[in-house]
């Protein structure tokens, strides 16, 4: 099996009142260079880049590595996954997920 | 990607003492903060640097063009309502030659702002004629 390496991305997980936002910062990554995975509560995200030297181009200073970042996040147990969006936009991934509503108190009658 | 292979990880060290040197220069920034880093690739006829900017746009950011050096500052958009803020950082950039301005472009995509600048036309050599 061939080895491969993936990064972690830089990440911000905002609580709002009523939603969460997850910011992943991927930049060069377009959308369709990203994979983004629900199972149950835990989000996966893989990106497979197809950045590269312009053809022909001499590499002379690297100081960001364009490798392929991948990782995985537990959302809260309040996260409502049936409502997930996501929104890539300036090299920055943004996923919003709403809140379960908080079901209301209710009166029981006894019978 | 192999090419980092190829550099000798102490020479920039070296770079770093050399304050007439290229690492040196750069890591001079506004802010003693952060600046982004840059990937740069050259052919014959022209050098492309890479500045990786998730977030921002091309309103975000000025660029100054030297016949050997490119400036590249932060000067951040001023929303409604709010006060003109200094930028954090300018990194100034040598070239490896000198460039020509008018053929100059910078694009964003997807936060990296990819700068290319073509080579300056050689001069030609003129034959002088000689007046007694």
């Amino acid at each position: 099996m061939n080895e491969k390496t993936y990064s972690t991305p830089a990440a911000t997980f905002t609580e709002r009142a009523e939603d969460y936002v997850l910011e992943v910062v991927l930049p060069g990554i377009a959308k369709d260079e990203v994979e983004l995975n629900l199972e149950g509560k835990t989000l996966t995200l893989k990106t497979a880049s197809k950045y590269n030297n312009p053809a022909g181009f001499k590499l002379v200073a690297a100081e960001f590595e364009r490798g392929d970042w991948a990782m995985s996040f537990d959302l809260p147990e309040m996260a409502d996954t049936a409502t997930i969006s996501a929104k890539n936009s300036k090299g920055i991934l943004s996923i919003t997920i709403k809140k379960r509503p908080v079901a209301a108190a209710r009166r029981i009658e006894i019978g | 990607m192999n090419t980092l292979l190829n550099i000798n990880p102490w020479s920039i060290f070296d770079d770093l003492l050399n304050v007439n040197s290229r690492a040196f220069k750069s890591i001079r920034s506004r802010a003693a903060g952060r600046f982004p880093p840059i990937n740069m690739f050259m052919d014959e006829s022209a050098v492309i640097i890479d500045v990786e900017l998730p977030g921002k746009s091309a309103s975000d950011i000025k660029l100054e063009l030297e016949p050997q050096a490119v400036t590249i500052e932060d000067s951040p958009t001023v929303k409604e309502g709010e006060e003109k803020r200094e930028g954090e950082w300018r990194r100034r950039i040598e070239l490896p030659f000198r460039v020509e301005a008018e053929k100059a472009n910078a694009k964003f995509q997807d936060g990296i702002l990819r700068i290319e600048l073509p080579k300056a036309e050689a001069l030609g050599k003129r034959r002088i004629t000689i007046t007694d």
